[in-house]
């Protein structure tokens, strides 16, 4: 008999990954089959559907996808910041800094937020309250993970306005949001982020909402802190270009799955998922002027109707034979480089439908590691 | 701010004025008059109820021309006894006396006598007033504070069996009318069980006067407990009729507001901040969530000094709202004025009030 394999658990079983399991000390963020559904009046949204990636510690690492794709409810489910009902986080572990915090309690996962892990989001305009100073806003970061008097959290606060490039800080300190422009609340939103020197630092499209001259003030800030603190950072985007300049290691995301992951230079460069390749390809400075621009083809699967085998099927100009029914995992295919497409796996290693093909020997599945 | 404040009481003017016309113009045109007190009298002849309605400065009828000579005599540019717009000192009337002007109507202190009850209509309405007061601020007091805890609550536990609960109430209470949950409590609670007075503002038996006139005060203060706990159960079914009904809207306000706050992008911050729940809610949800409810509450204010019309009535009090039914019934033109006049200064005077607390309340918000 046709082995009908249940591929979405082989990261689980992983050596050095399996359930349960710690993962090695210069393993920072370690996530392990999640999945987040939302249940809504029309069914349940598998928002994240297995997600696999690894963060070292002081590592970069870029999630790349399109919207709606399941990044920023990855982001936001590593943070615990998922509403719960609606959401639900239905499997997986989150391993960060040697401890599993799903099984922590909300008063343990509230120390560990702000403090070991913090996050910066998209919308500066709207992610700090109108009617606080920005200061006072830093400061309350700082006083609610520190035991410090209310001058020191404040000395903290303008250091940190300094930090991320902010003129006389004494004064920006006691100015309320709607007095700063949209670059510089994002760089208050960064101070925020910085203030308990985190471990790790989420960026949920940090710079989408702002122009393009301010993008890159903001990326570069980014990095000359990452490179001044060693904090890891996960950098979560849809932009190519953003990717390119900030990071070390890239994971691509198609609906809910991470496709593909490795080095920055590797995934842009020698993209091994027909998703991967098609992204690459559809970079307008690609194409010589007057032609048509490239499109993957399709749309996003209907989050009610997630395809049976690879999700990325219909839409992939390359399916053949198993891409229908099977789901690829993830496999790597070079040291810290990994894939989830059939195309990667040898012939032999294909599962087979059972009613088209006479049973065969059980296939052996690689193991899939780091 | 101080600008911006004197600007506006001066915009506040012409506006008072238009709404003063507009309602003496629309009260003449109403069919009726003060007159038909004397139509079932045959005895009356038509003739006497015209010198009747000259006394009083009204004619039968009022053409136009007529309406607007009356609203002037009200306001004090036209003089009456003259029937021109000089007074008796010589000078045009609507100056102040001392500079030969006249001294009737409003621009001259002169609010005029009720027709109804021929006393002057500053003296009846602060003789109301203080039942009034009492009766709507302290339902005020109590159904704002039930309907922050209600709506903050609510919006907190969004969907929870306390807030389909909340939800039920509202919708119930915010359906029923006064005057029939008046009845009903009155049915209940005084007719049936006896534990509360169905009427008035103090028990005839031991009243020593007017409420909050100078007699009572002087018997209050013998024995405060006696007064003060009649008073207090006298009010407690109004007030159960008034905080019923409008617990319902407000709570329903407060929790949009909660609700529409929480959702925002800031409140994710402050979680992802790591601070506490309470913080969360309190210190940054609730925080912006009070804007709106300070200018809804704020606006409440103004037509406290109204009254409740149907609550006054059905429970007897001698407040604004009963002041306002009586001289609606009898047409008493200068009574009803007074009192509009008093709630379109309010009303102005509290969205001033309201815009300066927003800007308070709001560093966004600037007045210069």
């Amino acid at each position: 008999m046709s082995t009908v394999i249940d591929l979405s658990h082989v990261a689980e079983a992983a050596p050095g990954r399996s359930i349960g399991q710690k993962p090695p000390d210069d393993v920072l963020l370690d996530v392990r089959g999640l999945k987040t559904y939302f249940h809504v009046l029309d069914g349940t949204v598998p928002a994240v559907d297995g997600v696999d990636f690894q963060i070292k510690r002081g590592e970069t690492l870029g999630l790349v996808g399109e919207s709606g794709c399941g990044k920023s409810v990855t982001s936001l489910t590593i943070m615990r910041l998922i509403d719960i009902p609606p959401g639900e986080i239905a499997a997986g572990e989150i391993w960060f800094d040697g401890v599993d915090i799903l099984s922590l309690s909300p008063s343990e996962m509230r120390d560990i937020r702000g403090s070991e892990m913090s996050m910066i989001f998209q919308e500066p305009m709207t992610s700090l309250n109108p009617v606080f100073t920005v200061g006072y806003q830093i400061a309350e970061a700082v006083k609610a993970h520190r035991n410090v008097s209310k001058n020191s959290a404040r000395d903290r606060a303008i250091e940190m306005l300094a930090a991320v490039g902010i003129p006389s800080p004494e004064r920006r300190f006691k100015q309320y949001p709607h007095e700063l422009s949209g670059g510089m609340r994002q760089r208050v939103m960064i101070a925020m982020a910085l203030s308990c020197d985190p471990k790790l630092i989420i960026a949920d499209e940090p710079t989408t909402a702002l122009d393009v001259t301010i993008q890159a003030q903001i990326l570069e800030l980014m990095k000359s802190i990452q490179e001044r603190t060693g904090t890891a950072l996960l950098l979560i985007t849809h932009d190519l270009a953003v990717v390119a300049e900030t990071v070390e290691r890239i994971a691509v995301m198609y609906a809910g799955r991470i496709v593909e992951a490795g080095t920055a230079e590797e995934v842009l460069l020698d993209p091994k998922h027909p998703y991967t390749q098609g992204l690459i390809a559809s970079i307008p400075s690609t194409v010589p002027r007057g032609q048509r621009l490239n499109v993957i083809k399709g749309t996003v699967p209907n989050p009610f109707r997630m395809p049976t085998g690879c999700r990325f099927e219909p839409r992939c100009p390359h399916a053949f034979g198993p891409c229908k029914d099977f789901d690829p995992p993830l496999r790597l295919t070079g040291p810290n480089r990994e894939s989830a497409c059939w195309l990667q796996y040898p012939p032999g290693e294909l599962p087979v439908k059972e009613t088209d093909a006479p049973p065969a020997t059980p296939v052996p599945v690689e193991r899939v590691g780091h | 701010m101080t600008k911006y404040i004197i600007r506006r009481l001066l915009q506040a003017i012409p506006v008072i004025f238009l709404i003063s016309i507009v309602c003496f113009v629309l009260m003449l045109m109403a069919p009726g008059g003060p007159q038909a007190q004397f139509n079932q009298n045959r005895f009356i002849k038509p003739e006497q109820v015209d010198l009747w309605l000259q006394h009083w400065c009204l004619v039968r009828n009022p053409s136009p021309p007529d309406m607007i000579k009356e609203y002037a005599g009200w306001l004090g540019v036209w003089n009456c006894q003259t029937q021109s717009f000089i007074s008796e000192n010589g000078g045009l009337n609507f100056l102040p006396s001392f500079l030969g002007g006249g001294v009737n109507g409003m621009l001259h202190g002169d609010w005029g006598i009720s027709i109804y009850l021929n006393q002057p209509v500053l003296d009846i309405i602060l003789g109301r007033l203080p039942v009034t007061l009492l009766l709507m601020v302290t339902a005020w007091i109590i159904w704002l504070t039930l309907a922050l805890i209600l709506g903050v609550v609510a919006a907190i536990r969004r969907y929870s069996f306390f807030d389909q609960a909340a939800t039920l109430f509202s919708y119930t209470f915010y359906s029923l009318p006064t005057f029939w949950l008046g009845l009903m409590l009155i049915e209940i609670f005084a007719v049936t069980l006896h534990w509360f007075p169905s009427q008035l503002i103090q028990s005839p038996r031991i009243s020593p006067g007017p409420f909050a006139s100078a007699v009572w005060w002087q018997a209050f203060w013998t024995d405060p407990g006696l007064y003060g706990w009649d008073v207090a159960m006298h009010l407690v079914l109004p007030v159960t009729t008034l905080v019923a009904v409008s617990v319902a809207g407000d709570s329903r306000f407060v929790r949009s507001a909660m609700l529409e706050s929480l959702n925002q992008d800031y409140v994710r911050t402050a979680r992802a901040k790591g601070l506490s729940e309470r913080r969360v809610i309190f210190r940054h949800a609730f925080r912006n969530a009070l804007l709106p409810i300070i200018t809804n509450g704020a606006l409440e204010v103004a037509f406290l000094f109204s009254g409740a019309i149907v609550t006054e009535t059905i429970f007897s009090l001698q407040g604004m709202g009963y002041l306002y039914i009586q001289g609606l019934q009898a047409h008493d033109y200068f009574l009803l004025m007074g009192i509009v006049f008093i709630g379109a200064i309010l009303v102005v005077v509290f969205n001033l009030v309201a815009d300066v607390l927003y800007a308070v309340a709001d560093p966004r918000i600037r007045y210069d």
